[in-house]
């Protein structure tokens, strides 16, 4: 225990007396302090709206033959289409292509009937929603043509066309639309932490392999201590980095609180609940310790640095399978998927699969009992054969061993 | 003090790496470990030091198992490494305390060390600043700080130019002055007959010689006349293919049995002219090769 304690202290502060490490943290703090600061500095240099003005707006050329409609069309789509300069023309379909082609206008709308169109542009942009926007307009220039056309005045059939429905959302759980944001945020954060701090657990682990610090190592200390004290000193340098990032964070939201009013975005992620902080801590301490000691164990085996980034490949892609696998369900809106449900109780995803549920749906206590409660025995049993595999790994010299070499090895001890 | 492996056996896999291995070591002497690359010394060592248990055997250390937690090792390994990039206090510190010494005392034992081996100036260097001998007069305090009961030394005067051999050298000499147990592993044969009083030669994961360096020379066949003389041909013309000419010159001249000894003494020094004649007595060089050479 009083090794465990030594190595603790050692380890860690080689993470805080790392140039890198203080100069990643000290940057993102910037970084984060630049962005919150955000609104404040854009006051100082306001925008220039009249520049905004007079910038000649791009042309949408609309091609009618019923000209005794061109006022009515001519209204409709400069109110739809407030960023374009809507010209209507009764010009033949060619000269139409060629103001386009040859830049004059941007894009062209020629109906071909009341209810048929060809939309003409020169590059078709993948964010172009025009057509459908053009598809709405007709419609109602249609609709509205037919009422009037039953004899219904203009007004009338315009009461009708912008009659609002008037609605109101009660979630009796959770509500997506206001968690997505900060649940996103907190899964991302504990991808990249476990993803960084895994390899740098391994990396660190297989340095004092190449350095042969190792050959002083193992005889002086149990490999349980070592592996354990290494693990938990990159977690609470993570757990720092972490606090420093989000605490500053909030503490610059906080004293920009009055810029950011409006931002529902915003405000959500900075409205996340206790409980919800309280279940991250838990599920990203004890997802971070099931990767970190493989990791470490990983790094172990390997007897050359540059085989680290092979070698900790298979990992890599579990944990990165548990991230998509999270964040397509959390895009698709269903958290509680038979997927999500099964990776909320096996260890190497749980931390993310169920932290998300419980972000984001209703779990009932007991399945997170069993999540967290599989989660600590494997950690517990992941951090022991981790040791093992250290104390076969870390001896082994030459060629990475092959996994079933060190599987045998391990069983023996 | 006293330690003792006994018949250890030890098998990584297929592959058995020692076979019924028995060492004693006293504390006050210094004890040899000899063997070609891949004998078993450095598995023998690892045992001793208990980073891996023997399929089966006992190291004992005054008649009794040996308990970790009381026995102190010190241990310069073969394989020399630390941390390149921290500093140097820092890192003998951190071992020192890992060995079990409170902060405080580490640090002065760390710093009286690096005085004493002329490092002091380099305290807060990064070690990978330092030359190759230098880092490894570094490695040796990471053995001696925490006063150990047992030293062991791998290879200790590998890489040292002959001043830092002599500091070396006067630093093994006070541990077994102090009364320690120090275990020498080394292929120079020269720093082995300085230092050991015994030794013990592996071959192959079996111990195939074991006891007092100088018994074992006395109880050599002393069956070999070497000659120093000034008249070499007629030596050699004489003894015909008995005699034959070493590196140094002088001649060895092979007898038909130890008993021959006396009267081939005496025939030497009436007959010819004849500078020094003495019993060949083997080098540990020549004891190693001859039963380490190629026996399996």
């Amino acid at each position: 225990m009083k090794q465990f304690a030594k190595i603790l202290k050692f380890e860690l502060a080689g993470y805080l007396k790392n140039k890198i490490f203080v100069g990643v943290t000290v940057f993102a703090v910037i970084a984060i302090a630049a962005v919150m600061f955000f609104p404040r500095f854009a006051q100082i240099f306001p925008s220039d709206d009249t520049t905004d003005a007079t910038q000649a707006l791009s042309v949408m050329l609309v091609k009618t033959d019923r000209l005794e409609q061109a006022d009515m069309i001519d209204q409709i789509f400069s109110t739809a289409f407030t960023g374009y300069e809507v010209r209507v023309t009764s010009e033949e379909t060619d000269w139409v292509k060629n103001e386009i082609t040859s830049g004059n206008a941007e894009c062209a709308v020629v109906m071909t009937g009341p209810t048929s169109y060809t939309y003409y542009v020169n590059n078709l942009s993948m964010y172009d929603m025009n057509t459908e926007i053009i598809n709405e307009v007709l419609l109602n220039i249609y609709r509205m043509n037919a009422m009037i056309g039953n004899g219904m005045s203009a007004e009338e059939a315009e009461q009708i066309m912008s009659v609002q429905i008037e609605s109101e959302v009660t979630s009796l759980g959770k509500d997506q639309m206001q968690n997505f944001f900060y649940t996103y945020i907190m899964v991302f954060a504990l991808y990249m932490v476990i993803l960084l701090y895994g390899q740098m657990v391994a990396t660190n682990v297989a340095s004092e392999k190449s350095s042969r610090a190792m050959e002083l190592l193992v005889t002086s200390t149990n490999p349980i201590s070592m592996m354990f004290g290494k693990v938990i000193a990159s977690c609470l340098a993570g757990l720092f980095q972490l606090l420093a990032l989000f605490g500053s964070a909030v503490v610059f939201y906080h004293l920009n609180k009055s810029e950011w009013g409006g931002n529902m975005m915003i405000q959500s992620i900075f409205n996340i609940p206790v409980d919800l902080l309280i279940f991250m801590l838990v599920f990203f301490i004890l997802g971070f310790f099931i990767y970190a000691f493989l990791y470490g164990a990983i790094g172990s085996t390997a007897s050359k640095l540059e085989d680290i980034n092979t070698s900790v490949l298979p990992i890599t892609f579990l944990f990165i399978i548990a991230f998509f696998v999270v964040i397509f369900s959390m895009a698709s809106g269903d958290v509680d998927n038979m997927a999500m449900k099964v990776c909320s109780y096996i260890p190497f995803t749980s931390p993310m699969a169920m932290f998300t549920r419980i972000a984001m749906s209703t779990v009932a206590w007991y399945e997170i009992v069993i999540s967290i409660g599989i989660l600590i025995g494997s950690v517990i049993g992941v951090g022991v054969l981790s040791a093992k595999i250290y104390r076969v790994g870390v001896l082994l010299y030459g060629t990475t061993p092959k996994i079933s070499s060190i599987i045998k090895a391990v069983w023996k001890t | 003090m006293i330690l003792e492996l006994k018949n250890i056996e030890k098998s990584f896999g297929e592959k058995q790496v020692l076979r019924d291995v028995s060492l004693k070591a006293e504390g006050g002497k210094a004890f040899g470990l000899l063997g070609r690359n891949g004998a078993g010394k450095t598995t023998s060592i690892r045992i001793l030091m208990n980073v891996f248990p023997a399929n089966s055997g006992e190291v004992l250390f005054d008649g009794k198992p040996i308990n970790y937690n009381k026995v102190q090792i010190g241990y310069l390994p073969e394989e020399r490494g630390l941390y390149p990039k921290k500093p140097i206090v820092d890192q003998l510190v951190y071992f020192a305390e890992l060995k079990g010494m409170r902060h405080n005392d580490a640090v002065k034992a760390v710093d009286d060390w690096l005085e004493r081996l002329g490092m002091i100036e380099y305290r807060n260097k990064r070690l990978d600043t330092l030359s190759k001998g230098n880092q490894q007069k570094i490695q040796l305090i990471t053995a001696l700080a925490h006063d150990p009961h047992i030293v062991i030394l791998d290879e200790p005067f590998s890489g040292l130019d002959p001043v830092n051999a002599m500091l070396l050298k006067d630093v093994v000499k006070e541990q077994i002055a102090k009364g320690k147990i120090v275990l020498f592993s080394s292929h120079q044969m020269a720093y082995i007959e300085e230092f050991c009083d015994s030794i013990a030669i592996i071959n192959a994961g079996k111990v195939v010689l074991q006891g007092d360096l100088r018994d074992i020379k006395r109880n050599y066949v002393r069956d070999r006349l070497v000659v120093s003389t000034e008249m070499p041909e007629k030596i050699k013309a004489d003894f015909g293919n008995a005699c034959s000419e070493a590196e140094n010159g002088s001649l060895v001249i092979q007898l038909a049995s130890a008993a021959d000894k006396q009267r081939v003494m005496k025939r030497l020094v009436e007959e010819y002219d004849i500078d020094e004649v003495k019993v060949f007595e083997p080098s540990l060089n020549d004891i190693f090769v001859e039963y380490a050479g190629n026996r399996e």
